[in-house]
């Protein structure tokens, strides 16, 4: 699992590479602890590499989620594919998101 | 001579009387034996029904509850973008649309301002809709002056409750007649203000087939009714969404018959209730969805409950009848012969004959006509019982119910026509308690209680019983004191049995349950120690070396059973035959030959091992050609699975395993995890409410929540010990 943190300016893009699995969700999270305690922008979750997803995975996805909400930014997921959709879709997570093909 | 006579006369009436006695005392015997039978059957029946009943309740209603909340899910987690829109009221749509879009189950949805919101339109309602069999999204508005949607229900209920409502059911008219219902939550703007109502129409044409596919037994049906008695889903399809449950009970004869269970249901109470009406008993299981109001029940006729038992009491008696009569036969029979003992000669001839229609009795009583089912390729099995006597004290029995093979083989102390006797006995037994009885412990504790209660001859049987699941090759199986059968795989290994303790030796004794899984052309080998235990002139015994030989060569069942017979004929050669000998020879051949159930993966309680289960999945994902998508999800469901076992099952810092089994089947994967960590059932856990928005969501309970969606059954037991949860999913 890979992670690159990209910002600029108040525009901050997060690329996913890799598996998502429990335990690569830990360090996945400690990486993305800085775009966390910042999220006044919009955040771009750039899924287009990310091949799995597990539920430790979907609740870094929720965190950055509420962080963005309660320090008035925006959060974007771009790029999933069909079966990473799919399980968004499954719990309800594609309607906390912008998607963007 | 005239001596003679007298004491032939004596000897002729002593012998007719303890004849008699003998066979009143057999009567008694067996009578009481069928009644123990007939109330430990009935209790069972009864417990097995109610337990079927609540468990396919229980299910269906978490089904529904599943659907209902990812609807809800969808309204709540869309509230924000409403309240964005509501800034540009030509936008709301696109929140609509998107919503249709997004979730399945939806198939309309509207956000409706009150009256006066939007200062250009009075009214305000764009509808979303996807029409039945269209793949299109529509768009309408409700804002026609015919409809006039601030009166309708689904408007008023909502902003009065200051709550999301679900409307009571209704028939769409213009979107072909289905059964649908509408969720809808009240949409406040940025300032705090009631702006209007956001809803979801959620059709519930899977609701008629869920409920009423929901089958406890033949003739049992199922019904359910919304929060005001509406009948939405009932086999009288005249009823349905026409009459309510309490105008239908009005119209009865006895209109106080289903009044009460009516009630309890309207109240949303669960429970059960046996119904009396026009002399049928109805026993009736109810439960109520939570959310909608709606409650559920089942109806099962009495008769479809303890039909089967009526018909088994009938099997038992005339078997019993049979025993009897056997007893008759031979006892006139040896009293006849007595008085004719200066014929020595045609005495033994004659005992000889009718101890030879006793035998064929016997004989008759168990199945051997080979190969059993001829119409099954799953199974090749043959049998063979040489008695010593001409009757014997050995059994073996086999049938299939519910696509499970029941065997078994017994060996009863003594020879001759008494343990012949208790051998008839002993078989009727195992037939009437396996007919309801799904576990081997089960049957053979109740066996043994019924045997030992009046077992007044003090003669005991050794015996075996086993169940194999056709359909995954699960073997289940308890012992009782009999030698354990063998089992000849690929890696030859023996089949581990607790000796326990025979029948009818101590009432109440505790037999242990064990179980294995059989493979594609795995056989199973059962014998009485008439085999092992075969002598030759010198007195030398044929031995477990000897037949394991035999064994050693593949053939099939017939001619394994010929081979095994010409072994101990060749070994034992003039020497008489000591005792009975029985075997019984079980071929497993399921259709699908790429069944196998060896596909086992152990991991320790470390997170770090989570990746071996990608390379798992990997390996039967190839195997059985699946596409991509059912390769991550098993693999999710697995992860999620597994990571809550190594998370919870053991005290931190403990070393542990988790065991990880794959079934493969032709049409469904079965993967059983189990562990011997603290009990915990996953699937009682509380489960994500994915009806929360983004803020309110607790970060946990996902992981059930996907195994649960992935997966088309879960379920978990506690067995020695062992935490063991199953989860299959339909390929």
């Amino acid at each position: 699992m890979e992670v690159t943190i990209n910002r600029q300016d108040d525009k901050t893009i997060v690329v996913f590479t890799g598996r998502l699995d429990t335990p690569s969700s830990q360090e996945v999270s400690n990486a993305l602890e800085p775009v966390v305690a910042d999220a006044k922008g919009t955040i771009i979750l750039d899924c287009k590499d990310l091949e799995y997803i597990s539920s430790s995975g979907l609740r870094i996805f929720l965190t950055v989620r509420k962080a963005a909400a309660a320090q008035g930014g925006t959060v974007i997921v771009k790029g999933m594919n069909s079966s990473i959709r799919s399980i968004f879709m499954m719990t309800g997570f594609l309607n906390l998101f912008q998607i963007e093909a | 001579m005239k001596l003679k006579e007298t004491y032939n006369k004596l000897l002729a009436k002593q012998s007719a009387r303890a004849g008699l006695l003998l066979v009143l005392a057999a009567a008694i015997t067996l009578e009481a034996t069928g009644i123990v039978q007939y109330l430990f059957s009935r209790k069972g029946i009864r417990e097995e029904a109610t337990q079927r009943a609540e468990s396919q309740l229980e299910a269906t209603k978490l089904k529904i509850i599943n659907i209902i909340d990812q609807a809800e899910a969808a309204v709540r987690n869309s509230v924000w973008l409403a309240q964005w829109a509501l800034a540009v009221p030509d936008s709301l749509y696109a929140v609509s649309r998107r919503i249709v879009e997004n979730n399945p189950v939806i198939v309309g949805s509207t956000i409706a301002l009150v009256p006066g919101y939007d200062s250009r339109h009075p009214l305000f309602s764009p509808y979303c809709f996807q029409a039945p069999g269209e793949k299109a999204i529509k768009v309408s508005s409700l804002a026609t002056e015919g409809y006039n949607y601030p009166e309708q229900e689904w408007f008023t209920k909502p902003l009065e409750l200051k709550a999301g409502y679900w409307s009571e059911p209704y028939i769409d008219v213009g979107g072909g007649d289905i059964l649908m219902t509408t969720y809808s939550v009240p949409l406040y703007d940025s300032n705090g203000r009631i702006a209007g109502v956001l809803t979801a129409d959620i059709s519930l044409d899977w609701l008629t087939d869920l409920v009423g596919n929901v089958q406890v037994y033949p003739n049992a049906y199922s019904m359910m009714i919304s929060r005001s008695g509406q009948i939405m889903v009932c086999p009288a399809e005249s009823l349905v969404m026409r009459r309510t449950a309490q105008q239908v009970i009005a119209d009865m004869d006895d209109t106080s018959a289903f009044a009460g269970v009516n009630r309890s249901m309207l109240a949303g109470e669960s429970g059960k209730a046996v119904v009396r009406y026009n002399k049928s008993t109805t026993h009736v299981f109810y439960a109520p969805v939570e959310k909608t109001g709606w409650s559920m029940s089942i109806m099962v006729p009495d008769s479809e409950i303890y039909g089967n038992i009526r018909k088994m009491g009938l099997v038992v008696k005339l078997l019993q009848l049979l025993g009897l009569l056997m007893l008759i036969l031979i006892l006139r029979s040896v009293i006849k012969n007595l008085l004719k003992y200066g014929e020595l000669n045609e005495r033994k001839e004659r005992i000889e004959s009718e101890l030879h229609i006793a035998s064929g009795i016997q004989m008759s009583m168990i199945p051997k006509i080979f190969p059993p089912f001829p119409e099954r390729k799953d199974l090749d099995m043959s049998a063979a019982i040489v008695p010593a006597k001409e009757v014997g004290g050995d059994l073996y029995d086999f049938y299939i119910r519910d696509e499970k093979l029941f065997f078994c083989i017994g060996d009863v102390s003594g020879k001759g026509v008494p343990a012949s006797l208790v051998m008839a006995v002993t078989r009727s037994l195992f037939r009437t308690v396996s007919a309801h009885e799904s576990s081997p412990q089960r049957i053979i504790s109740t066996m043994n209680d019924s045997m030992s209660e009046v077992n007044e001859s003090n003669m005991f049987v050794t015996f075996f019983v086993g169940i194999l699941d056709l359909t995954n090759g699960h073997l289940r199986y308890c012992n009782a004191g009999h030698n354990a059968p063998i089992i000849l795989t690929d890696t030859k290994r023996p089949l581990p049995v607790e000796a326990n303790l025979p029948l009818g030796v101590l009432n109440g004794f505790c037999f242990k349950d064990q179980e294995t899984y059989m493979n594609y052309d795995d056989a199973i080998f059962l014998y009485t120690d008439g085999l092992t235990e075969a002598e030759n002139t010198n007195h030398e015994l044929f031995g477990e070396d000897r037949m394991k030989k035999v064994l050693s060569t593949r053939r099939p069942s017939d001619g394994q059973m010929s081979a095994m017979k010409e072994a101990v004929r060749e070994f034992v050669g003039d020497a008489p035959q000591s005792d009975d000998l029985t075997m019984l020879f079980i071929h497993f051949l399921p259709e699908d030959e790429t069944f196998k159930t060896d596909r086992h993966l152990i991991l320790h309680n470390d997170i770090q091992q989570i990746p071996q289960l990608a390379e798992f999945v990997e390996t039967i994902a190839s195997e059985k050609k699946l596409d991509q998508a059912t390769a991550m999800n098993l693999n999710l469901a697995l992860e999620e699975a597994v990571t809550n076992v190594i998370m919870y099952a053991y005290p931190e810092g403990s070393d542990g395993l988790v065991d990880i089994e794959a079934i493969i089947r032709k049409d469904s994967l079965e993967f059983i995890i189990s562990d011997n960590g603290v009990p915990f059932d996953p699937t009682a856990a509380p489960e994500a409410d994915i009806t929360l928005g983004a803020e309110e969501r607790r970060i946990g309970g996902l992981g059930i929540f996907l195994v649960r969606n992935i997966m088309d059954s879960v379920s978990y037991a506690r067995n020695d010990g062992k935490n063991i949860l199953s989860m299959t999913k339909k390929i």
